[in-house]
């Protein structure tokens, strides 16, 4: 009797222990389903796939992996860039997948796994606007998305650029495309898909310099360790397997729409 | 995990800025395109009510299809879709110029002044028929009557529903991010992004937005007070 008396407290406290430990990853789990954010309408990351109308991408498969690494079902939903953060704080999503770059300031807001794709941020123009320099953007209009880091990245490069902020990359796109911006400035690979979708890409060149480093992670809410934990092993399980470069290769390899040299590898810590 | 609320980023400094600078663009479109929407509104009103078919046909189908498409399609129509009929040139100067401005300020003109133009047009069949026989009977024209005897009487009685309206386009104002105007829910939207204080700017931007609408009623009741002053009943 008076060993139950001892082992009573004992057993309570790891039942505590295990409810302590039920966090999101126990959650999707049991669920059997991961909800991730993606983007629908920037290729080759995400968008939705002309013939099946599904959305597919270079996120999306990244996002595919993870799941079958957690051994559950994959839920993309679209996100925006605005509405992403918010929308991954609120628990209507599990992960963020969708050309997230890491930067100080989201750190303070969610946690982000290691990078999976590095790009940088770049800047279009119409070979008929006549600008060589970035810096030539002095006092010109240049389109970009809002509340993205490219926005607040120019206007720290160029102080007296004059930025209008669209909701989405194929507005941005428009605007310069009909003349209203003489210049657009986001991720590279997205103004390279953008360009190459246009009806003569031939009209417009990427500006040489990148004006910021920008590393993709994947957005996770803060404190759910066990999950950032869960998704950076997988991560690496990915890249030392070969399948990280083969999901780069079938999006950005020679044979895809916008050919660009892997640079970087999956790695711990980075 | 939400930190405590802390309004102070929106007293001074760069988000304040931002946020002031939004609302006065958000007052400049407004006005502008409530002056615009009131004129136009009214001109629309008297060609809806013609005797003749051919005017009362045109406003008819404008009104119609105004009213009856959204306001941000429109607004998309204007900034994206309607330039490219223009000749280069033209472009070329329009777009130099704050071309998101004219293009929010046009469609929202253009929206509101058919709402505008059914409130006057039911303004006016409020006022006897015998009003338009007498002043048609002293020899005006149709034109005449309507400036000088039914508008007056009816644009008295008609403060409520502009009012309405007023305010409606003050809200509809709002849209105009979608087409890269940097008004006060553009802005709010910004400072959103970059300080992640979403319940703060939101509230900030509700707090405007109220302000603004009571301040417009609040007018139109003085306007009314005083214009009634001298009424007997």
């Amino acid at each position: 009797m008076r060993r139950l008396a001892t082992l009573l407290p004992a057993l309570a406290l790891a039942f505590a222990a295990l409810g302590a430990r039920a966090d999101l990853l126990a959650d999707i789990r049991s669920r059997g389903e991961i909800v991730v954010g993606v983007k629908d309408s920037v290729p080759p990351f995400g968008f939705i796939e002309e013939g099946s109308r599904r959305v597919v991408g270079y996120d999306i498969d990244f996002a595919a992996a993870i799941a079958r690494g957690l051994g559950v079902r994959l839920r993309a939903v679209p996100v925006t860039t605005a509405t992403r953060i918010p929308e991954l704080q609120q628990g209507k999503i599990d992960l963020i997948v969708a050309t997230m770059t890491r930067t100080a300031q989201r750190e303070e807001q969610i946690d982000f796994s290691f990078r999976y794709f590095v790009t940088g941020q770049k800047v279009l123009v119409k070979k008929s606007a006549r600008i060589a320099k970035v810096e030539q953007l002095s006092g010109r209009k240049v389109s970009s998305v809002r509340g993205s880091t490219s926005e607040q990245n120019i206007r720290a490069a160029v102080p007296a650029v004059q930025v209008v902020a669209f909701s989405d990359y194929p507005a941005a796109f428009l605007a310069l495309s009909q003349g209203k911006v003489q210049a657009m400035t986001t991720d590279e690979t997205i103004l390279l898909a953008l360009q190459l979708k246009a009806s003569s890409p031939s009209d417009y060149v990427l500006l040489d310099g990148y004006i910021s480093e920008e590393p993709y992670g994947i957005g996770i809410r803060k404190g759910e360790t066990a999950l950032r934990d869960a998704v950076n092993r997988i991560l690496l399980d990915l890249e030392k397997s070969g399948e990280a470069k083969k999901i780069y290769e079938t999006w950005f390899g020679p044979k895809s729409q916008l050919p660009l040299k892997r640079s970087f590898r999956i790695e711990s810590g980075k | 995990m939400s930190k405590p609320l802390d309004f102070a980023f929106l007293l001074s400094g760069q988000y304040h800025d931002a946020l002031v600078a939004g609302l006065v663009t958000t007052l400049e479109l407004s006005g502008l395109a409530l002056a615009a929407a009131l004129a136009l509104g009214v001109i629309v009103a008297v060609l809806r009510l013609a005797p003749a078919a051919p005017p009362r046909w045109i406003a008819a189908v404008y009104i119609e299809f105004v009213r009856n498409t959204p306001l941000l399609v429109q607004l998309l129509f204007w900034y994206f879709g309607a330039p490219q009929l223009l000749p280069q040139p033209v472009l070329d100067w329009l777009y130099a110029r704050n071309f998101e401005f004219a293009a929010a300020f046009v469609g929202l003109a253009l929206y509101t002044a058919a709402f505008i133009a059914e409130d006057i047009r039911s303004g006016v069949r409020a006022i006897p028929r015998t009003q338009m026989e007498a002043a048609r009977a002293c020899g005006m024209h149709y034109l005449q009557a309507m400036r000088l005897v039914i508008l007056p009487q009816a644009l008295r009685a008609m403060v409520p529903p502009l009012v309405n309206q007023a305010l409606n386009l003050v809200k509809n104002s709002s849209l105009a991010m979608a087409i890269g105007v940097a008004e006060l829910m553009y802005q709010t939207r910004e400072v959103e992004s970059y300080t992640f204080r979403s319940f703060e700017a939101f509230a900030a931007a509700t707090t405007l937005y109220l302000l603004l609408s009571l301040a417009i009623t609040a007018g139109a009741a003085a306007y009314e007070w005083r214009a009634t002053k001298h009424r007997v009943a």
